[in-house]
């Protein structure tokens, strides 16, 4: 018998039960539309934490202040460290090999006032190079220039936030802004950065969108230290040429920081390269269990196929004893009854493809979770009905197969 | 065209063997009409399965137009049933889900003939048993009369070597059993080989052969002079 002819025997075995074909289906299409489902979340998290460190810079050494109570302090300046310094920073990029760019940064939480609006701000100072280093975009104007910070000009950079808090309808490049009791010149407006919501290793989450950058010397010039005894900056960031040597360079960066604080742990170390590696490894034992699970209610939708073939095949003993009598060979019947189970699996799975897709699409549409459909989750999905359709089917179209025409015929 | 050589058939019920046919030698030539007529338990059904290549006998030989029937495989003998043999069996034995067209075109489709020829074959042979207007229907929507004829239409579509009719008449009320047997009678006019298995009297006489079986033997075999 031609392929053809085997499809439409299948479709219309399929379509004149169309409910019990519907419960039989279940099984696989909540198989499917769970690893879809579950696929999509597991790639949306995937994405955001790379997109995370990313950010962060994959080729970046952070060196941050640690938060420490006054006690601890001065317990560690009584013990000589002199904290994050300028010249930590200086030492590191003649130090350290492979080496690309040093930043430093301090800061300082103070209220931003333009007119008669005023807002909370993290006031940042930085060097010329920070933007290309964070990965920063501009929105208008342009960043804090070479010469700026070598003259030590009044001008800063507004995160996305504060400039529309602080400037609902006029152009704010070119006004002047207060900033604790300096004014400054606005040169230019970030673009707003959704990201850095969490917690990465022992960096505390911050809105970006609220940071006002300014060239550190002018900071270091104008501001006070929020107490006496604070660091001169709150962090240093290394970019290296060479992710593959990373972890190295920050033992390199610690040693350092170590002799020149004389012992004293009064910093972190994050290398966000370091943890999206850690994140990877997490993942892949979640990606596993994923697969188990899919596996199991896959097989579970297979069993289903089985248990109404089987009992379609009981149901059906006459009908194969007719087309066996006019002429039916034994894999006629087989493949009869294979395709039929791998109609069933096949629907199930489009099906399964689309509630899926759309469980994702409504996920991340109501939840603060992401989700990212992939292609090939779909493809291996689909891939893996039709499979087990074959699989389980198999079995009940062999019973079809071997019934004998003599007694299928008689079959009351 | 059939020659039956010494076969025997035994039924293997628990440890013990029950002989349904002891050693039946028979000659059926082409174009025949022949009756074969026995008491339930005689073993006609047992000899039709034979005929019919759904069942394969103990011993002996089954030659059909000179092939041993009685040596082929599973797949050897669907084929033989597909092209040689046309079943009519007494409760029609109709596909419920398929129209009449679609039930006659089944053994073509099994044969693997392209779509428009199986159309146009079993087309013919709906219109020879007198139902080109039920084309559409389902066997449910037909009368048994009619159920029937598709039936006869559907054994008929592969120009079989022979008819295998299995009582024919034995769920039909008396007026359409005669209706049924005058087609047969037709169509063996037209050069079919008929045999016909039944255990009315009436109904075999309507063969111009008679065998009558009796505990799985041959007890006579009785050619009639047909008055047309």
């Amino acid at each position: 018998m031609q392929l053809d002819e085997n499809i439409k025997l299948a479709l219309s075995g399929v379509s004149d039960h169309k409910f019990r074909s519907f419960l039989t289906m279940l099984g696989i299409i909540f198989g499917v539309a769970s690893v879809i489902t579950m696929l999509s979340i597991g790639e949306g998290a995937k994405r955001e934490a790379i997109a995370k460190y990313q950010d962060l810079g994959v080729n970046n050494i952070i060196v941050r202040e640690k938060n420490l109570s006054d006690n601890e302090l001065e317990e560690v300046r009584a013990r000589f460290s002199q904290g994050l310094s300028l010249q930590d920073a200086e030492v590191i990029r003649e130090i350290l090999p492979g080496v690309n760019q040093v930043a430093s940064q301090a800061e300082i939480a103070t209220e931003v006032k333009y007119a008669d609006k005023s807002v909370k701000s993290t006031v940042v100072g930085v060097s010329a190079g920070y933007l290309e280093m964070m990965n920063y975009t501009l929105k208008s104007g342009e960043f804090i220039q070479e010469s700026q910070y070598n003259s030590r000009m009044k001008v800063c950079v507004l995160g996305a936030g504060v400039a529309t808090l602080l400037f609902a309808q006029t152009d704010p490049i070119g006004q002047m802004v207060k900033i604790d009791d300096q004014w400054m010149e606005v040169v230019g407006v970030l673009a707003s950065k959704t990201l850095f919501t969490e917690t990465v290793g022992e960096l505390a989450a911050r809105d970006l969108n609220t940071d006002v950058y300014l060239p550190l010397s002018t900071f270091l010039n104008r501001f006070t230290r929020e107490k006496e005894l604070s660091n001169e900056i709150q962090q240093i960031t290394v970019q290296v040429e060479n992710s593959a040597t990373i972890v190295q360079a920050s033992q390199l960066v610690n040693e350092i920081l170590k002799r020149r604080h004389f012992n004293n742990e009064d910093y972190n170390i994050v290398v966000p390269y370091e943890l999206l590696k850690q994140e990877e490894k997490e993942r892949q034992i979640y990606n596993f269990l994923l697969g188990a699970i899919a596996a199991i209610s896959l097989l579970v939708g297979g069993i289903g196929i089985m248990n109404i073939m089987l009992a379609t095949v009981m149901e059906r003993t006459r009908e194969i004893g007719i087309r066996r009598s006019i002429g039916a060979r034994k894999a006629d019947i087989m493949s009869q009854f294979v395709a039929e189970a791998v109609a069933i699996s096949i629907t199930g799975g489009l099906i399964g493809v689309v509630l899926g897709v759309s469980l994702s699409l409504i996920v991340s549409f109501f939840t603060d979770v992401s989700t990212c459909i992939r292609l090939y989750s779909i493809v291996i999905a689909f891939a893996f009905s039709v499979i087990v359709g074959i699989c389980f089917g198999y079995l009940p179209a062999k019973n079809a197969a071997n019934l004998k025409p003599v007694d299928s015929i008689r079959y009351e | 065209m059939i020659k039956l050589v010494d076969v025997i058939k035994n039924y293997a019920i628990g440890e013990n063997e029950i002989p349904a046919l002891r050693n039946i030698n028979l000659h059926i030539a082409k174009g025949e009409y022949v009756s074969i007529m026995g008491p339930s338990g005689s073993g006609k059904s047992t000899l039709m399965n034979i005929l019919g290549c759904l069942d394969t006998p103990s011993s002996g030989h089954y030659f059909f137009k000179g092939t041993d029937v009685s040596i082929l495989n599973d797949d050897q003998l669907s084929a033989m049933r597909n092209s040689e043999i046309g079943f009519v069996f007494q409760n029609f034995n109709l596909l419920p889900r398929l129209n009449s067209l679609q039930n006659v075109e089944l053994p073509l489709i099994y044969a693997g003939m392209p779509a428009a020829e199986r159309k146009k074959r079993a087309l013919e042979a709906l219109e020879r048993v007198g139902l080109s207007g039920r084309l559409d229907h389902k066997p449910g929507e037909l009368s048994g009369g009619q159920r029937q004829r598709v039936a006869i239409a559907r054994a008929l579509v592969t120009h079989p070597g022979i008819l295998l009719a299995d009582e024919p008449t034995g769920a039909l009320d008396s007026k359409t059993g005669v209706e049924i047997m005058a087609l047969f009678q037709e169509l063996h006019d037209e050069g079919n080989t008929i045999i016909l298995i039944t255990h009315e009297a009436e109904i075999a006489d309507y063969a111009h052969r008679n065998i009558f079986i009796k505990d799985g033997m041959i007890h006579s075999d009785k050619c009639r002079v047909v008055s047309d």
